[in-house]
């Protein structure tokens, strides 16, 4: 910014200074002002889709969630009402604490992906056909998983057949209908669907680890914990906390295909998550003003956790001074 | 007597690095069934007659019939499907990795006053999901006369795609050297033409990286189509699964053989894409 800035006056202040030189500090202001011009047409078409199809967006939101919208009524200014509906929802508290829940198992999906992405990094046998094998379910549609899974959990279903089969026929249940195991089974299969993108990002993280460090640890007669929780977590920091945040925000908005094939939100609220309540408040009951206001709440959480991956990408693309 | 000794440790630990291998392997194992099983399951099914079903749903197959897939195409009109889910996905693409490569080339190579404040704007839509604003969308999109046609929908998904492509490209173009870019010009060569000759050919790996990334999500996606497309004609893929399985007097083969035409194009394209997708380019990419 300041050089282009100093690269605008420079010329103006010589041209002060010789008469003579005026000429040519004119045409490289055109020039400049070319190049300019030229920018400006460029970032156009995207910068008209970012402006119209999300800020736009997000504008009229925070408007629609100040509005009273019954039905299919004119909607009228209802100040703070929305949200102090929200705020004595039951519903609401039902849907944040459920997230709240399923936050409660990230250690598990930031810790499995490294176990597994560690084993694959020392090159066991047949580690290409298990990396390959892991990333499959990342690649597979959401809604596609989700009706998957209904089978799959079905109280007749593959699961518990094998769990009656091992002898564990107490926990052969009815998966997606109590309201515990629902969350449970919810969570669980989001996990499944995306595990293998943890794999492949931890490998992509310790593909920057000398095999050195690790061979000398060995010799050190560390043990296969020790090494990872002492040599290569401590390396791999940025790599895990990019995937924590990842995670969480799968967990605010990736898991509406997976609620909408397997639950449905229920049985009850159990499996309702603030995204998926935002859509049925705004697409089933029609409370366009309410499903807004939960929006804008579900957002403030949103924002916050992926703003750390939006720091890491201007550091990392941004003209360096 | 210490000789003896000396071997005997040496084969316990020997043993136990055998040991800890098999059960390494084996653990490793149990988690590829557990990722593939589903997807197994899921053809056996759609290959087993209805009553092959009911009679003995967890077994495998008997007998193949090709009936399921016949149905789900006819009951489903998957051709029309096709088509819409390669036609917004497809535009979505190519839309988005545009607008993508012209700002990056505007920020990165062109002499731009507040360049960074733009490449940081685009960015920052990242935290705008459509989740948190799709009615105000929906109603943007239908406000430009857009609702249940391809453009609606193909430039939503342009929208949503822009940051991340944004980002990857004008990161890529950032270690392009400035030098190649002068060296054209002085050429004559004009900025499109540096754009799309010289810069593009270069970009290669983070073109295909960045559309391995979008192909996935916007094929996979079901919000913006449900909202955008609803039950209309012109519905992709992944909406027509959703409504067909939720009618009731759809039987599990059925639905299965659904699933397996949803996924095929994906499969495949993990497939030609194998190398690309899983050295790392991608999880690095979103890194």
């Amino acid at each position: 910014m300041a050089e282009t800035a100093n690269l605008a006056t420079a010329p103006n202040r010589m041209a002060k200074r010789d008469p003579r030189r005026e000429g040519a500090a004119g045409s490289r202001r055109v020039f400049i002002r070319k190049e300019t011009l030229i920018a400006l047409l460029f970032v156009l078409p995207g910068l008209a889709l970012a402006i119209l199809f999300k800020l736009v967006p997000l504008l009229r939101g925070i408007w629609l969630s100040f509005l009273e919208t019954r039905g299919f009524e004119d909607p009228t200014f209802a100040g703070l009402a929305n949200y102090r509906t929200m705020l004595a929802d039951p519903s609401v508290h039902d849907s944040f604490r459920n997230a709240l829940i399923a936050f409660a198992t990230l250690p598990v999906w930031i810790v499995l992906p490294l176990v597994l992405a560690f084993l694959l990094f020392q090159k066991t046998p047949g580690w290409k056909f298990f990396r390959a094998a892991f990333f499959l379910p990342y690649m597979i549609a959401p809604i596609v998983v989700g009706i998957m899974f209904r089978q799959i959990l079905a109280p007749d279903g593959p699961l518990n057949a094998v769990l009656r089969a091992i002898g564990l026929a107490p926990l052969a249940i009815e998966w997606l209908n109590g309201p515990t195991s629902a969350l449970l089974a919810l969570t669980a299969v989001a996990l499944w669907s995306f595990f293998g993108l943890g794999v492949l990002t931890y490998l992509s993280g310790l593909s920057t680890v000398s095999e050195e460090v690790v061979e000398a640890a060995k010799l050190d007669g560390a043990g296969f914990w020790r090494l990872l929780f002492h040599i290569i977590m401590p390396l791999l920091k940025s790599v895990i906390g990019y995937w924590a945040v990842l995670c969480t925000s799968g967990i605010l908005i990736w898991m509406f295909p997976l609620i909408y094939a397997l639950t449905k939100g229920g049985p009850g609220t159990a499996t309702v998550l603030p995204e998926f309540l935002v859509f049925t408040t705004t697409f089933q009951f029609l409370d366009r003003g309410l499903g807004a206001a939960i929006g804008m709440a579900l957002f403030v959480f949103v924002a916050i956790v992926s703003a750390f991956v939006v720091r890491r990408m201007y550091v990392e693309g941004a003209q360096k001074k | 007597m210490t000789a003896t000794a000396a071997s005997d440790k040496m084969t316990v630990s020997s043993m136990r690095i055998v040991l800890a291998r098999w059960l390494v392997t084996a653990v490793l194992v149990v988690l590829a069934v557990v990722t593939l099983y589903p997807l197994i399951f899921t053809v056996i099914n759609s290959l087993k007659t209805r009553a092959a079903y009911s009679a003995d749903p967890l077994g495998f197959l008997t007998d193949i019939t090709f009936e399921n897939y016949l149905e789900t195409f006819e009951r489903m009109k998957v051709w029309r499907l096709l088509l819409n889910s390669i036609i917004t996905t497809a535009g979505g693409l190519v839309l988005s990795t545009v607008a993508a490569l012209f700002i990056a080339y505007a920020v990165t190579k062109l002499k731009m006053r507040g360049g960074n404040y733009i490449f940081l704007f685009v960015i920052a839509m990242l935290v705008i999901p459509s989740q948190v604003i799709i009615y105000p969308l929906y109603e943007t999109i239908l406000d430009l006369g857009f609702g249940g046609t391809y453009q609606g929908l193909i430039l939503a998904y342009a929208a949503f795609g822009l940051p991340l492509g944004t980002y990857l490209l004008s990161a890529y173009f950032r270690a392009i050297p400035d030098e190649l870019i002068e060296a054209a010009r002085l050429d004559g060569a004009g900025d499109i033409r540096i754009l799309f000759s010289i810069l593009l050919p270069i970009s290669t790996p983070a073109i295909a990286a960045l559309s391995i990334l979008n192909f996935v999500w916007m094929w996979n996606d079901l919000l913006l189509p449900l909202v955008i497309m609803g039950g209309s004609e012109k519905k992709t893929l992944m909406v027509g699964v959703a409504l067909l399985s939720g009618q009731y007097d759809v039987s599990i083969p059925l639905i299965s053989a659904g699933l397996i035409v949803a996924l095929a194009p994906v499969i495949v394209v993990y497939m030609l894409f194998q190398r690309q997708i899983l050295s790392g380019a991608i999880a690095g990419a979103v890194r």
